[in-house]
């Protein structure tokens, strides 16, 4: 035993546990974040209490722990009907309950405005369309494949109107401009440009028109609910965005479900701001700004480090270049933030406004936030990343590499392209997906050169010239941020944020994975030992 | 053939090269070219401000022959106005000094004949005083237009304000009037014999429309402590001021109709010297105070010590003096900034930051100033009759290194204190700039993080570098990498919306848990030897202790968890937040210091982890080897050989985790609730200066003061970290040396 001391065992154990204690809050994180990021889309059962005062309430139980004021075990039930009872969550304590039922006629309502909607369906009020299902619950099934069509009509006249809006904001644009030019002069353009775009204007009112019609058409076929408090509600079609009876969904039909929501988070628009629907716009957003972030740092960071290790002697000059490298690596993110609000968007954003759009101005073009300057402020600061991994790969070649090519008569440029840059690069593949993650997570300095909460349109679409580099874009780092913080009602939110998160979460983890993982292969590959 | 290929070859090399080399110098580049960008914002701040006269003009000796009663500009210094006890507005256009119109006050009071005086009471408006003592009101409007050609148009009118009109009244020396928002106006009268009249003419209106009209009237004849010598009035018309020739300020409640009140009277230099002018600064907290010694002190009320609720002026700024008796102030209507001046020079001082400003000296003894309604020109009548306007260029004058980093004794504060609030609802408030709390916020919330991470990075460093078996090293190392991947919006969210939540209801398992868990490990440790036997334990060889150790910890943050319950029972009164609140004044904050630690604290330690397993992994196996040959058990071989051959590595390590704490931002954003408070309290929050500028930029004005502050605030991030990351890759590169030869 004092052998045990004497050699300083437990001091090992003790860092074995300052290690263990690491292990277990990753662990932790990642299983907070999954148990309630997966969990979320999994059709929940609906659970009716009948109350000691009488009353009854419907919901999901979300929560449930012990009242910190009376000390009993209460619970919390999502009871939706956000538009009936004025809140989405309530807590019941346990002893108030009498009687659980799990009704199997309860429906759930995802609506467009107001949350789910959680009761039971009456009847369907069918205008214009005949229903020949037997049930309620089946008629309304019908009624909605019915409509679809007219829905799918909708939705491409409202990707028309999109691009009409589109085209009719181009013309005032050049309307703008050929005014600040000179009204006389152009007097000829502008009489033409105005007839268009009034004609286009008329055409996007014609379809307004069109729209409000066939909707107004669905929206005469409602479903009538009652909730559990007795209350009824006519909910139109239009309203609703999906149906399902939880309680009597088989589990394939539940699996069903939570693909189909998976689908939806993935490829849909966002609903009431924020907190529902999908992520599509947050998704591409980060996708595209990342990808024209590489393109900015890739190339810098690779000739830096090739730089670095291949031209540089060891100097004033190589130590100068390496603690700027660090200091880009160690500088905080919000100063690249305030760098690129400083100089991209006021410094060059303003210029090229003044020189190039002076029409339009005090409105800014590119004097404000876009997905431009947030490329190029994050490529400033993932730049050491490239650099960092691109300079270990190219140490990792041995030196017999280069001196056999160089004995050969190649110069020192061909064999870095044809020798070194092929060998090395897994090392800068490595680099670019560090790189890649770490801008997918980085969200303060986005917060300040260009990244929304809500961006109308997406930065690439299919109206000509296609990349919009003047947008603002959505990010997914940012909308946990939103979301999560700045949203009016928090709780409800919450859900959709560990979706948000474990969705970048898992982007970021697979990235980074991957890139260790081409590392390490590339070390063990060239790595000579010597001892 | 072959020739041309190697020129071309030659020429590619020798122009890659020259293009590498670019590329290489511009990592350099764009450090430098980061902090020029940004600390060009933030040094305006400091620019000395500046005024230049921008026109001057010989007023026509027709309008001089009356009596002038004021002078006025607009904010281009294209126009300019003067009144004469006519009542007559003349506008002088100021680019070729001529009279652009004449406009007579179109009310003038049955009986009256000419103005005795005319005060200006802000927006463009001045109160006429007849010499029968009744009060009209006017509006000015002067405004300059720029055609795109540079020629100047001037619109001018001058319109009767009706919510001031007051009957003539006999034996006035001085009078003010202000009008009461919807209910009538007021008129203060300093009547000969140094009597005050406080008269109240209030309109109501009943339910049917009909207007009844009472006034008020009510004579203050107390003796004063000496001949009065200056009086002014707030801009509601709820406090009267006065100033006497012994040096005595006083200040009367005059709200209530018919009722004169004396809250104080007070010495406002100790040698009485007379007071000689009185003017309130925008916002009508402080009233600055001028006397015959030149001197220029701002005074507000303040609750003083042993008088309860009561507050009582004091004096809280002292600016700079003139040199002869201070002749008038005038209060910016912009922001604090206050114009005073003697017979020679007129100072401009901010009352905020007590910075002089500006020290203008006009030609000859100016008899007449005045500012344009935006504050940004300053008219000048003198002796010689020649009107000047300058332009006056004050970017900042609230900025000054005391405001920033100083204690700073703001309007509505009990004393001097470091205190953020950039903005409010209110146009006429005080902004509150001090970095000192921000900076404060910043090193506690690393400080706490750095306590949390460094111990457990390190010895985690250790073990995995020393201990581990080789073949889990290559498993476990890239986890932690994968760990400082994980986005700092993720944990920040965590930390704020679920972890606080989970602290919050009990906070004592995190107290607990720090003097739990290490006795369960102890406990552990003591049974090691005898447990290692058991069969399951057996397998738990060398090198993978930690596996072990990981049910232990989480044992012991279950116990801690049931304990607290426990403890929170017996100990506490059930609820150790209220306990701690009734018992010991602290105030629980749910996003609070121990969050911020944690969180944070998380977020660093992967980076000190690797970068310090790699400098103790670095030291040369041989280094090792001989040692444990020697006889050393692995402990001491890493404790007293390797560690200490590695440590600037791990020192570097440190400095680098240090750095990525300050400069985090939206950890800090999420898990605190950003409040600028200095208090080293773990139960409280903060605010760092990295959240701020990412809560405050997107409100702030381009090149406002704020704007550029923020930007300031950037700088000294940088800065800090600039420091900090070259001396931890100075260290780096010792060690490099250190060790290369192996």
């Amino acid at each position: 035993m004092k052998l045990f001391w004497k050699t300083g065992e437990p001091y090992v154990l003790a860092t074995g546990a300052a290690l263990a204690i690491i292990l277990v809050m990753s662990l932790t994180l990642i299983g907070t974040v999954m148990t309630n990021g997966l969990g979320y889309f999994w059709p929940r059962e609906l659970v009716q209490f009948e109350l000691k005062d009488g009353s009854k309430a419907l919901g999901q139980i979300t929560q449930q722990e012990k009242n910190p004021l009376s000390g009993e075990q209460r619970l919390q039930l999502k009871v939706g009907n956000r538009d009936v009872f004025g809140q989405d969550f309530r807590w019941i304590d346990e002893k108030e309950i009498t009687a659980r039922s799990i009704p199997a006629d309860a429906v759930l309502l995802e609506r467009r405005e107001h949350g789910n909607y959680f009761g039971f369906l009456q009847g369907v009020t069918a205008e214009g369309i005949t229903l020949t299902a037997g049930t309620p619950y089946e008629k309304l099934i019908q009624a909605r494949t019915l409509v679809s069509g007219k829905m799918n009509d909708t939705r491409k006249i409202r990707k028309q109107m999109s691009d009409l809006n589109y085209t009719a904001e181009n013309l005032r644009l050049k309307l703008q401009k050929l005014e600040y030019d000179g009204t006389e002069k152009n007097a000829a353009a502008i009489a033409e440009l105005t007839a268009v775009r009034e004609k286009k204007m008329a055409e996007f009112t014609r379809l307004n028109e069109q729209m409000t019609a066939t909707l107004a058409e669905i929206g005469r076929i409602t479903a009538q609910m009652t909730d559990v408090a007795g209350g009824s509600k006519d909910i139109s079609l239009t309203e609703i965005v999906a149906l399902q009876r939880p309680n009597s969904m088989s589990f394939f039909a539940k699996c069903a479900a939570y693909l189909e929501r998976v689908r939806e988070l993935l490829l849909d628009d966002p609903r009431e701001s924020n907190t529902e629907g999908g992520l599509f716009p947050a998704i591409f957003g980060t996708v595209m700004m990342v990808l024209l972030m590489s393109v900015f740092s890739l190339p810098f960071g690779v000739i830096a480090a090739i730089y670095l290790r291949e031209y540089a002697r060891d100097g004033l000059m190589t130590r100068m270049v390496r603690i700027a490298v660090n200091n880009l690596a160690g500088v905080p993110s919000i100063v690249y933030g305030v760098f690129g609000l400083g100089f991209f968007v006021y410094g060059i954003g303003g210029t090229v406004d003044t020189l190039f759009f002076p029409e339009r101005l005090p409105t800014p073009t590119f004097g404000t936030g876009g997905i431009l300057w947030s490329s190029l402020t994050l490529a400033l600061l993932t730049v050491p990343v490239v650099i960092v991994a691109t300079e270990e790969s190219l140490a990792s070649i041995p030196k017999g590499i280069r001196e056999g090519s160089l004995a050969l008569g190649a110069t020192k440029f061909q064999t870095l392209t044809k020798i070194l840059l092929p060998m090395a690069t897994p090392g800068i593949m490595t680099g670019l997906i560090l790189s890649m993650a770490r801008a997918a997570g980085e969200v303060a300095p986005l917060m300040i050169v260009g990244v929304v909460k809500l961006a109308p349109t997406l930065p690439f679409d299919t109206n000509f010239p296609f990349f919009h580099m003047d947008r603002k874009f959505m990010h997914l780092g940012f909308h946990i941020y939103d979301v999560g913080f700045q949203s009016p009602n928090v709780e409800a939110a919450k859900p959709m944020v560990y979706v948000t998160t474990m969705l970048l979460l898992a982007i970021v983890v697979i990235a980074s994975s991957t890139a260790i993982y081409l590392r390490n292969r590339m070390r063990s590959k060239y790595t000579t030992s010597t001892f | 053939m072959a020739k041309n290929f190697t020129d071309k070859s030659r020429r590619n090399d020798r122009l890659a090269e020259v293009l590498i080399r670019i590329g290489g110098l511009f990592v350099i580049v764009s450090v430098v070219w980061i902090l020029v960008m940004i600390s060009r914002v933030a040094l305006p701040l400091f620019y000395p401000p500046s005024s230049k006269i921008a026109a001057t003009v010989k007023v026509p000796t027709a309008i001089l022959s009356g009596k002038v009663l004021a002078v006025g500009s607009e904010e281009y210094q294209q126009g300019a106005f003067v009144l004469d006890d006519s009542g007559t507005f003349h506008f002088l256009n100021m680019a070729d000094g001529s009279l652009s119109a004449s406009i007579k006050t179109p009310m003038v009071p049955v009986g009256a004949d000419h103005v005795v005086s005319a005060e200006y009471i802000g927006k463009s408006a001045y109160n006429l005083l007849w010499n029968n003592g009744a009060i009209t009101s006017v509006t000015v409007g002067l405004t300059a237009a720029k055609a795109r050609e540079g020629t100047v148009t001037l619109t001018h009118d001058v319109t009767a304000k009706d919510d001031i009109a007051f009957a003539a009244a006999g034996g006035i020396v001085q009078s003010f009037a202000r009008p009461i928002e919807d209910r009538g106006a007021v008129r203060i009268d300093r009547l000969s014999g140094d009597h005050l009249r406080v008269t109240h003419q209030l309109v109501e209106t009943d339910l049917l429309g009909t207007e009844k009209r009472t006034t008020t009237s009510v004579d203050l004849t107390d003796p004063l402590p000496g001949r009065l010598s200056a009086v002014t009035v707030d801009s509601k018309g709820h406090y009267l001021y006065a100033g006497t020739d012994t040096g005595w300020l006083l200040r009367w409640d005059i709200s209530e109709p018919g009722t004169i009140t004396l809250l104080e009277s007070t010495p406002a230099s100790e040698n009485h010297k007379a007071i000689t002018s009185l003017a309130l600064v925008l916002g009508d907290v402080s009233v600055a105070v001028g006397d015959t010694g030149g001197a220029l002190t701002t005074w507000f009320p303040v609750k003083v010590a042993g008088s309860g609720e009561d507050r009582r002026l004091t004096r809280i700024h002292t600016l700079r003096s003139n040199v002869a008796a201070t002749a008038f102030i005038i209060a910016s209507p912009r922001d604090k900034t206050l114009y005073s001046g003697d017979t020679g020079t007129i100072h401009v001082d901010h009352m905020t930051s007590e910075r002089n400003l500006l020290t203008i000296k006009p030609l000859a003894p100016v008899t007449h100033a005045a500012l344009s309604p935006k504050g940004n020109s300053l008219a000048t009548l003198d002796r010689t009759g020649t009107l000047t306007i300058r332009k006056m260029d004050i970017p900042h004058p609230e900025i000054s290194f005391g405001t920033l980093f100083g204690k700073v004794w703001y309007e509505g504060y009990d004393k001097p204190e470091y205190s953020w609030q950039s903005s409010a609802s209110n146009d006429d408030f005080e902004p509150k700039m001090s970095l000192v709390p921000l900076v404060f916020g910043t090193i506690k919330a690393t400080l706490f993080a750095m306590l949390f991470a460094v111990p457990l990075a390190l010895l985690a460093a250790l073990y995995t570098s020393q201990f581990m078996s080789p073949k889990l090293k290559g498993r476990v190392k890239p986890v932690v990498e994968i760990m400082a991947a994980i986005p700092s919006v993720v944990i920040g969210f965590l930390a704020g919306l679920w972890l606080a939540p989970l602290i919050d209801k009990s906070v004592l398992t995190v107290f607990l848990s720090i003097v739990i868990v290490p006795l369960m490990l102890l406990l552990t440790i003591f049974f090691w030897k005898r447990i290692k036997g058991a069969s399951p334990l057996q397998r738990v060889s060398r090198g993978h202790e930690f596996i072990a150790m990981i049910p232990v910890v989480i044992l012991g943050i279950y116990l801690a968890f049931l304990l607290s319950g426990i403890a929170e029972v017996h100990l506490f009164a059930g609820d150790f937040k209220q306990w701690l609140f009734s018992t010991l004044g602290i105030r629980y904050d749910q996003r609070n210091s121990i969050i911020i630690a944690i969180a944070l604290g998380f977020a660093v330690i992967p980076i000190i982890f690797t970068i310090a397993e790699d400098a103790i992994s670095n030291v040369p196996r041989n280094l090792t080897a001989a040692s444990l040959a020697l006889g050393a058990s692995r402990w001491q071989t890493a404790w007293r050989v390797v560690l200490p051959s590695a440590l600037p590595g791990v020192f570097s390590a440190v400095m680098i985790g240090f750095g990525r704490a300050i400069g985090e931002t939206m950890i800090v954003l999420m898990a605190t609730g950003n409040t600028p408070i200095l208090s080293w309290s773990l139960f409280n929050g903060l605010r760092s200066l990295s959240a701020n500028i990412a809560v405050e930029i997107p409100e702030a004005p381009l090149n406002s003061s704020l704007y550029r502050v923020l930007f300031l605030s950037a700088v000294l991030l940088f800065i800090f970290t600039f420091i900090i990351n070259t001396g931890a890759e100075a260290l780096r590169q010792r060690f490099r040396k250190k060790y290369g030869r192996y």
